[in-house]
């Protein structure tokens, strides 16, 4: 992991910052420089792990029920600018997820599941591609199980989990499994560790 | 052709020296300096000048650079120079021992012992290096002290020092000292 561009350090930042450190350094404006570089990698890798979901979640989730109309669904999901939502049960535990991917998919089960797929078929006929799942619930096209983390799940492991599955957001469970938050890309985005650093 | 340039790249440097000090921090170094030796000196010439006994010896002037001039160094700590040290001199006192009259082998297998034990020590501090050296090259009163010269002078002496250091190094505000004991 290199040093962002804008935290670089040029041999004169260290060297007019040893001249403000009254006394002898026994120490080169090179030898600095590496340890600075190694330090800052050290530093990242510990702020990663120390942020955990709970610091960086956002609380008031959106959610669905299993049985919650898609209609009603893709309605909250476009009123709240959310691109999916989890699915909980009737105790709060978290029972699948549902993205835009999931509506993709079911809508146009030929050309891909891709937003661009829809568009085409869109403009080819005149019936609504979303016709085929118009009567379906929530529990329909939700992916389940749901890939959730914990509370105390680091921002390293979010990041790798994240990349891993392709996924965008993972919901937040406490030891029950019940859900109490979620954490999307914005979210990681967002954090602490990031917001200092620029 | 590679390897040759990266050697000879090597030898070019990268970067340019540090800074220099402030006035203040010249004059400090002088005073520390000068009651640092002046306290070995006057006990070895005024104290000790009828008895067998040796209060100061060559390598001492090295340490005053390091515990008055760079009192921030690893190398200028507590741990080091008091380690650095008498290490060093047990160490010198046993090559002379075993080695001599063969002067040069025992010359330098004191000094490259010394540095690698206090590698190993952590407490590195280069004045240890003359310390071992004078145990093997040293007068004959130096020789006659066999293995006390790692109690006195050496280890004495470098308390002597260190309690100066100690005591002067922390008046100023600008200053502050030791970095670590141990």
């Amino acid at each position: 992991m290199d040093i962002p561009f804008d935290l670089t350090i040029s041999d004169e930042d260290i060297y007019a910052a040893m001249k403000n450190i009254p006394g002898y350094l026994d120490i080169t404006t090179g030898d600095f420089k590496e340890l600075y570089r190694l330090t800052y990698r050290h530093a990242v890798k510990r702020i990663a792990q120390s942020v955990k979901a709970a610091d960086i979640m956002t609380e008031e989730v959106v959610t669905a029920k299993r049985g919650t109309p898609l209609k009603e669904v893709a309605k909250v999901m476009a009123e709240q600018g959310v691109s999916g939502v989890p699915v909980i049960e009737e105790d709060k535990k978290v029972a699948g997820v549902i993205s835009e991917k999931d509506f993709l998919s079911r809508m146009d089960g030929k050309t891909g599941k891709t937003f661009m797929g829809v568009v085409a078929k869109c403009l080819k006929g005149k019936a609504c591609v979303a016709i085929p799942i118009r009567a379906k619930k929530a529990e329909d096209i939700m992916t389940s199980p749901a890939i959730t983390v914990k509370e105390d799940s680091t921002l390293r492991d979010i990041a790798d989990l994240f990349k891993e599955r392709k996924i965008n957001r993972v919901p937040v469970v406490d030891v029950n499994g019940c859900l109490i938050g979620i954490v999307s890309r914005e979210d990681i985005i967002e954090s602490p560790l990031l917001r200092d650093m620029s | 052709m590679n390897m040759l340039e990266e050697y000879l790249n090597k030898i070019k440097g990268t970067t340019k020296s540090p800074p220099m000090v402030s006035l203040s921090e010249i004059g400090l170094s002088w005073i520390g300096a000068f009651l640092g030796i002046a306290a070995v000196a006057y006990i070895n010439y005024n104290r000790l000048a009828e008895t067998d006994l040796v209060m100061i010896i060559g390598s001492f002037g090295a340490s005053a650079v390091l515990i008055y001039g760079a009192i921030k160094s690893p190398l200028a700590q507590p741990r080091n120079l008091i380690g650095g040290h008498v290490f060093s001199a047990v160490i010198g006192v046993v090559c002379y021992q075993w080695l001599n009259p063969n002067m040069w082998l025992a010359s330098s297998v004191a000094v490259a012992t010394a540095i690698a034990f206090m590698h190993a020590t952590k407490t590195l501090h280069p004045p240890g290096g003359a310390t071992a050296l004078i145990a093997v090259i040293g007068s004959e009163k130096i020789h006659d002290l066999g293995y006390l010269y790692a109690i006195v002078p050496v280890g004495l002496g470098a308390l002597i020092m260190l309690v100066v250091a100690i005591i002067v190094n922390n008046i100023p505000k600008s200053r502050r000292y030791p970095e670590f004991w141990f």
